[in-house]
């Protein structure tokens, strides 16, 4: 059994996200998501990989299963179900399906509108889509058919964010989506159970970067913020309508409260849909999905009634004075780059530039620019900008350390990395490898991987293995001490582990035989094995008949002989249980009578010597005893004079 | 009704033992029924008791009932147990009914047989097959009293078990059994117990790791204290790293648990703790690696581990793990100042917090490291900082006070912007004036220089109004004249100018100014230092206040000696309270210092004592020795000059009770003499010790000391009856008086008048034979020449001292014995400034019978004259024939200048002082 996992987007890119993976024979689609980088086909996940042969998505697909609402996660999603025809069932979160709507139909007028060839769904195709959703709860597991299930987890990064683990038969899978592994002011951090897995799919956004505190974030970006209003400067802050917004407004709200500052902060309405406007709302409505600390306060005060923010008017751009923007988009195109255009020449000004940036845009441009300089906006317009550009640390992706920390909670048999640039996804790569040990991939586009899963093997038990099973049943077990390597000598990674061991038999003993009658497999404990299979127990046994020097043995009994050699053994192996059974001496699995034949078969010196003075005891021993067996017999072998005095 | 049900349900079970839905809910009914009576109840009971016997009945149900019955009328507990008990007893009873019959069995009830110490049936209990069986004796461990291996063993194992109830139930028994004292030796086993832990940290079930977090702690420490000093640091190290990892876990529970298990570690190397702060790893630790578990299969552990836990920790969205981790940082800061200088920031933003638990718990933490000296405020940290004075809540704002009263502000303009957050909180919550008070002269008493610039800018605002008024009614204007008080005892050895008439004006809030600084002295002193400042003028005032009040004592004792025994003027001077002067003074002055104005002053008490106001003499010298006791708690061990101004001041007291009893004739008869027989021995007893303890005395000391012995001897004397007490005294004195004599020889220093006097009548009285009895006016007359010396003592006063200590051994943890043998007793002993030559003998008793003495040879104990260690094992060989006893153990020093012969064979021959408090060891009886 593999999972196969084809990658149709975010291979070693970010920008449409979008896998499908095979488990067990079910195949489900993580995300379905639009590369706003670009404008033609390759917006949209190559489909067609999907079903080569049949060209029929529904039967090829048991479910798509969306993590949330940023286009690069849901753009693609009206235009599978409604152009490619996708009827199937398709799960997000309650918060995604209220939200995602709005999303696209921003998208969709931002895009489409006015170029009606290019036209690729309708606003009716997203309504007909989102009737196709069913909306799920977190922890929530759905059944989705027989085999499929899935369930999903609070993955924080925006509101209704959730990872998703898939599990048919005993393979099991996460899906990561987006995710921050640490809580910001107004959503909290992932959370996830501790869960068997073959493959994690993770994010890779930060795979290199390493976040500061954010109290320190927090602090830097109110030093800019207020020197620059301090100064008489306008605050343009481009960003996602919802998700960084909120999280600015409230750390803004808050200082602007504390700090009794009067300088005006808008929240931009001008939107080709006001969705900004609404976003907010959602927020408010959605209590639940934010973080325990909002939760918390939300008895007294809803975080999201921003005391000190109002609407933005399109009048007020050039209005003089300082005041702070919040304006869609987040990578300066739209609305928010009427207003760069304006304020960028103003050294005063500041534009903060939120969290990742596609390459190509605008945003990206001034990421790298250094004041003043003269960026180019299209093919023949160039803008001079001299305002100060401040790069903000506030992600709602987690950072390498996150990623780290998920994977090794989650502790999968495989981890892909998805969602990320090549170069860090590599550097990643090699750490998990080296810290954790676990394999790691980070496929490109249009790759498929194969992942060796769990295998389900069913199988009947014995009535004496389940009884065995019931009743606790463990052992100690000391191990060597020699081999306990010092506190500080485990550079070759040598386990250090206690000299005391516990081991529990019921858990770890059991037989798995394959019966051949009708191939049924059976599990059994250790005694019915034999019964089981019908066979005989074959034991593999040493033997050797040792020659003994001893003088005048024939005017000596055997008997006397044997207490000597008794003696002599008890003197030698003190730690050992000798036993002495009628003329046969036994060591553990070792056995020794005198042998009287002539020719014993394990004899292999014959000396003439032997019919005088020596005498010949015949030793038996099984493989395990091999060691203690020599030495008991070159301890016979020696037998001196002094010996036989002494008895 | 209730006969009908009773019948019922009596005349069912009889028929058919089988207990139905329809009889069990009659039955309950009737149990639950407060109004049924009593014999209903008792033949109820007494029908289900003997159905117990029943194996055909279903037992679970058949508990339950008694159970409800047992819950319900308390009077029927004993019945009910007592047939648990026998139910249990019983050979026939099926191991999964035993659960329900132990835990009705009361544990207080005494038994012939006590179930719970039957280790087979503890065993078959955790070795049924029934889970339910299992969970119930894990989580019932404390009852069992079986032995600790035992439980440790089958504890152990069950940590194996495929239920993850039981594992956590198996782990939570590890915990209690670490935690209630178990002695473990074994290494080994208290490894594998500690790795199997650790192995459960990657359990998938989130109870089961919680508990491991626990268990982790519990046992990591016991590793850790067992490990050899040369890797308990590393094994430290480790435990830590490995809770560190916990911190990332996405449970919250588990979160807390780990912060507060790693606050409880005692000792982390520094660039761990680092690591903690830091967000990447450091170059150097990188490669670190320590014994542990990283993931459930990897099995090293990197020191990466613990990067930024802390910062993770303080901004989870979680409150209760922010406090936990605030509660872990607490603990680590006082490890390692850098530490402290780094998380100083995070916490400071904290008090940003909107949570009031973890706003409260970052202040307790600055707090604690204020209190370390850990604590350095930037300017930048200022806003959160004074943000916390004007909170809302009261907790917090009480809290911030605390902090700011130990912080120590570098620039004045942080020092105002303080004084100013701290008028803003009284004008805010009049509520808190008193407490506000109080920070603002602590805080300006450690700021002098900028109290004193400060009022000079403000003076303006503390003169009175133009029509001549003193209004005083702003806050702000009565928070200044607090502040301005504060200036003169300041703790900087600042020149304090400020006008003397700001202080009359403090005077008129003399109430509310009390009130605020009630902790550190009363209305009449404050108004006496009021008044003394406000007297001086601007030149005056610069001597500092010390010397002032000092020297205004003095004068106040000029007055008494001109008039002196008239009681006016003495009363004067007790009303005047002497004490709490020198509270105020305790802060600018060195510990010497204190000392020296200690003895000084301490002159001034005897016409007081020679008067009989004792109370007033006690209530100085114990302000006293608090002020001095202060001293001492900054300095371990104590400065010898400090200890021996202590006892000095034990000393006075003692003979001043002695004194008083001596003189008030009437009180003695009525008391009886044994009073001041007892406080007479005492006195001598602490003299003789300030005698020998102490190296580097001057001979003036000595001399002062060997007359306060004479005055004991001969206050001793009249009321000590007989001619034995005679002789005793003259040997006693004549010794003395060769002392002194040879003291005089060295060093001509003029005898004191006493001891001229003394000298004649015991000359005198030696050459007539009827003694001292008939002289007691003579001794009377000489008694009055004594008074108090000023001593003055040197720097380097060594005290000799002396510490046992018996490690791990308590009540609980007895050191073994078989009775008739001789016990060896392991004792580590550390001694303070003995030099070789002193014969020290350790002496061991035993209840009051005996006393034994075991030489200690001090070339065994390595170090130097300060400080000398050793461990040795002392053996003791009368052991009794008890199960247990409890031995009695001081170190003791042989008087080599005494001369008198001590009575005690193969011990001390001299007399001898004891260095150490005694040692109480505890031996039980070897378990066979």
């Amino acid at each position: 059994m593999a999972i196969e996992c084809l990658v149709l987007g975010a291979g070693q890119d970010v920008g449409k996200s979008c896998v499908i993976v095979k488990i067990n024979g079910k195949s489900i689609m993580f995300d379905c998501g639009i590369h706003t980088g670009y404008q033609d086909h390759r917006r949209y996940p190559d489909f067609s990989l999907i079903s080569a042969n049949s060209g029929d998505f529904t039967d090829s697909l048991s479910c798509i299963i969306i993590t949330h609402f940023h286009l690069d996660h849901i753009g693609a999603l009206p235009y599978f179900t409604q152009v490619c025809g996708y009827n199937g069932p398709i799960y997000m979160t309650y918060p995604t399906k209220a939200l995602a709507p709005i999303m696209l139909e921003d998208y969709r007028k931002l895009i489409f509108e006015g170029r009606e060839e290019e036209k690729q769904f309708s606003s009716e195709d997203i309504a007909e889509c989102m009737k196709k959703v069913t909306a799920v709860d977190l922890k929530q597991t759905i059944q989705v058919d027989k085999d499929l299930q899935i369930r999903a987890y609070y993955a924080g990064h925006v509101i209704g964010a959730a990872m998703f683990y898939a599990k048919v038969g005993d393979s099991a899978m996460v899906y990561t989506g987006d995710y921050n592994m640490t809580a910001d002011r107004h959503l909290g951090a992932a959370q996830i159970d501790r869960l068997q897995l073959d493959l994690v799919i993770t994010e890779s956004t930060y795979a290199t970067s390493y976040r500061d505190s954010k109290y320190v974030r927090e602090r830097e970006f109110l030093k800019v913020v207020h020197n620059c209003v301090a100064g008489g400067g306008k605050v343009l802050i481009p960003t996602f309508a919802l998700g960084r917004a909120q999280e600015l407004c409230m750390i803004l709200d808050d200082y602007w409260e504390k700090t009794n500052l009067k300088v005006p902060i808008y929240f931009s309405a001008d939107s080709f849909s006001g969705l900004t406007l609404q976003a907010n709302m959602y927020y408010k409505i959605l209590i639940n999905w934010t973080s325990q600390k909002v939760k918390d306060t939300y008895t007294t005060r809803n975080p999201f009634d921003f005391k000190n923010v109002c609407s933005f008017d399109r009048s007020l751009i050039h209005a003089p004075g300082p005041c702070v923007l919040f304006a869609t988009p987040a990578m300066i195109s739209g609305f928010s780059l009427d207003v760069f255009k304006l304020w960028a020449p103003d050294e005063r000004n500041l534009v903060t530039l939120t969290g990742y940036c596609g390459s190509g845009t605008i945003g990206r441009k001034l990421m790298v620019a250094k004041p003043p300089t003269r960026i180019t906006l299209d093919d023949n317009v160039q803008l001079d900008v001299r305002c100060q550009i401040y790069q903000l640390s506030f992600s709602p992706h987690t950072d390498a350390k996150g990623i780290m920390d998920l994977v090794k909670f989650l502790s999968p048999k495989h981890v892909i990395l998805v969602h990320g640039e090549k170069p860090k996804m590599v550097k990643l790569k090699e750490i998990i490898e080296s810290e954790l040990e676990i394999p790691c991939y980070h496929p490109a586009n249009h790759e498929t991987l194969h992942i060796p899963s769990t295998r389900r093997i069913e199988a009947s038990a014995s009535d004496a293995f389940l009884q065995s099973c019931l009743c606790p049943n463990f052992k100690f077990l000391k191990t060597d001490p020699r081999q306990d390597s010092e506190l500080d000598d485990d550079s070759n990674n040598k386990r250090k582990m206690p000299q005391l061991q516990v081991c529990e038999n019921r858990v770890a003993q059991g037989l798995l035989i394959t019966l051949q009658k009708n191939q049924s497999r059976k599990v059994v404990t250790e005694n019915e094995l034999i019964d089981t299979i019908g066979t005989e127990i074959h034991e593999e046994k040493f033997a050797y008949c040792c020659p003994i020097y001893f003088p005048n043995s024939e005017s000596r009994d055997i008997s006397s002989f044997h207490l000597i050699l008794f003696g002599k053994l008890s003197r030698e192996f003190p730690d050992l249980n000798i036993q002495d059974c009628e003329d046969v001496i036994r060591i553990q699995s070792f056995v020794g009578s005198f042998c009287s034949k002539a020719k014993c078969p394990y004899r292999t010196d014959v000396s003439f010597q032997s019919v005088l003075d020596t005498v010949h005891f015949c030793c038996a021993w099984s493989m395990g005893d091999e060691e203690l067996a020599w030495r008991v017999i070159s301890t016979m072998k020696n037998l001196k004079l002094s010996d036989r005095i002494e008895t | 009704m209730e006969h009908r049900l009773l019948a019922d349900v009596v005349s069912k079970l009889g028929k058919f033992p089988i207990l139905s839905p329809k009889l069990t809910d009659a039955a309950l009914s009737l149990i639950t029924n407060p109004f049924t009576s009593d014999e209903t109840l008792t033949s109820l009971l007494e029908t289900l008791v003997a159905h117990l016997q029943n194996p055909d009945i279903n037992h679970a149900i058949l508990f339950s009932l008694l159970s409800a019955l047992s819950n319900h009328h308390p009077r029927l507990r004993r019945r009910i147990s007592a047939a648990a008990h026998a139910f249990v007893l019983l050979p026939t009873t099926a191991t999964p009914t035993l659960p329900h019959a132990l835990s009705l069995i009361e544990p207080a009830e005494p038994t012939p047989f006590d179930p719970f110490s039957d280790e087979s049936m503890f065993l078959s209990l955790c070795f049924w097959q029934c889970v339910k069986t299992r969970r119930w004796t894990l989580r019932n461990v404390s009852k069992f009293h079986v032995r600790p291996s035992v439980f440790l063993t089958v504890l152990l194992g069950l940590t194996k078990d495929p239920y993850p109830y039981i594992r956590e139930a198996a782990l939570d028994g590890l915990v209690m059994l670490s935690n209630g004292g178990i002695v473990v030796d074994d290494r080994s086993l208290i490894e594998c117990c500690y790795f199997r832990s650790v192995e459960l940290l990657f359990d998938a079930e989130n109870s089961v790791r919680c508990s491991a977090v626990r268990a982790v702690s519990a046992w990591g420490q016991l590793l850790v204290a067992l490990s050899p000093d040369k890797t308990k640091a590393d094994w430290s190290d480790a435990l830590f790293v490995q809770l560190c990892l916990m911190v990332r876990d996405r449970e919250m529970e588990i979160r807390v648990a780990a912060f507060s298990a790693l606050g409880n570690i005692r000792t982390v190397s520094e660039d761990i703790l680092m690591l903690t702060l830091a967000k990447k790893a450091l170059s150097g630790t990188n490669e670190k690696t320590f014994p542990g578990q990283y993931t459930a299969k990897l099995f090293k552990l990197p020191a990466t581990a613990a990067v930024f836990i802390f910062v993770n920790g303080l901004e989870d969205e979680f409150y209760q793990v922010r406090k936990s981790a605030c509660h872990a940082v607490k603990k680590m800061t006082v490890l390692s100042a850098k530490f402290a200088g780094e998380v100083v920031y995070i916490l400071m933003q904290i008090l940003n917090e909107d949570s009031v638990v973890v706003r409260l718990q970052a202040l307790q933490t600055l707090h604690h490291m204020a209190m370390h000296d850990h604590l350095k405020v930037e300017e930048s940290h200022l806003d959160m900082f004074f943000g916390a004075l004007v909170d809302g809540n009261a907790l917090i704002r009480s809290a911030a006070r605390k902090t700011i009263q130990l912080t120590k502000f570098q620039k004045l303009a942080m020092f105002r912007s303080c004084i100013d957050v701290l008028i803003k909180n009284l004008e805010l919550c009049p509520q808190d004036e008193a407490d506000v008070f109080y920070a603002l002269y602590k805080i300006g008493r450690s700021h002098g220089k900028f109290v004193t610039k400060i009022i000079h800018e403000v003076s303006q605002e503390l003169e009175p109004s133009p029509y001549g008024k003193l209004g005083f009614t702003k806050v702000r204007t009565i928070a200044l004249l607090v502040l301005a008080i504060s200036a003169p005892v300041s703790l900087e050895r600042q020149i304090s100018t400020i006008r003397p008439e700001i202080y009359s004006y403090a005077v008129t809030l003399l109430g509310r100014l009390t009130r605020g600084l009630g902790g550190l002295t009363d209305q009449n002193a404050l108004l006496d230092y009021l008044s003394h400042c406000s007297r001086f003028t601007v030149g005056s005032t610069s001597e500092s206040f010390g010397e002032v009040l000092d020297f205004h004592l003095k004068d106040s004792y000029f007055q008494l000696q001109k008039r002196s025994g008239k009681i006016s003027s003495l009363f004067f001077l007790c009303q005047r309270n002497l004490p709490p002067h020198s509270c105020l003074l305790n802060f600018h002055v060195s510990e010497t210092t204190c000392v020296e104005i200690v003895f000084q002053k301490i002159v001034d008490l005897w016409p007081l004592i020679q008067l009989g106001c004792m109370n007033e003499v006690i209530r100085t010298l114990r302000s006293w020795k608090e002020e001095l006791q202060f001293f001492s708690l900054d300095s371990r061990p104590p400065a010898g000059v400090l200890v021996f101004a202590l006892k000095y001041l034990h000393v006075i007291k003692l003979l001043g009770k002695a004194w008083a009893c001596y003189f008030s004739k009437r009180n003695l008869h009525f008391n009886g003499i044994g009073i001041l027989e007892a406080l007479l021995c005492k006195t001598e007893r602490r003299l003789k010790e300030m005698l020998h303890r102490f190296t580097g005395l001057s001979r003036g000391v000595e001399m002062h000391i060997l007359e306060l012995m004479l005055v004991t001897y001969t206050l001793r004397l009249p009321y000590g009856g007989g001619t034995i007490f005679f002789e005793d005294y003259t040997s006693k004195v004549n010794s003395v008086f060769c002392r002194v004599e040879n003291l005089g020889k060295e060093e001509s220093t003029q005898p004191f008048p006493f001891l001229i006097d003394l000298q004649n009548i015991s000359h005198e009285i030696g050459n007539s034979r009827d003694g001292f009895i008939h002289k007691p006016e003579l001794l009377q007359k000489s008694l009055n020449l004594f008074s108090l010396k000023q001593i003055v003592v040197s720097e380097k006063l060594d005290y000799l001292d002396a510490e046992i200590d018996v490690f791990d051994n308590d009540f609980q943890n007895p050191l073994p014995f078989i009775s008739g043998l001789p016990v060896g007793i392991p004792f580590d002993i550390t001694l303070h400034n003995i030099s070789l030559g002193t014969r020290l003998w350790l002496a061991i008793t035993d209840g009051e019978k005996s006393t034994q003495f075991v030489f200690l040879d001090l070339h065994e104990f390595g170090g130097c004259n300060e400080i000398r260690k050793s461990a040795f094992v002392a053996p003791f060989f009368r052991t009794p024939k008890v199960k247990h006893f409890v031995l009695k153990v001081s170190v003791v020093m042989e008087c080599l200048s005494e001369g008198q012969h001590s009575k005690h064979l193969n011990g001390p021959k001299q007399n001898f002082i004891y260095l150490s408090n005694g040692k109480e060891i505890h031996l039980s009886t070897a378990e066979k």
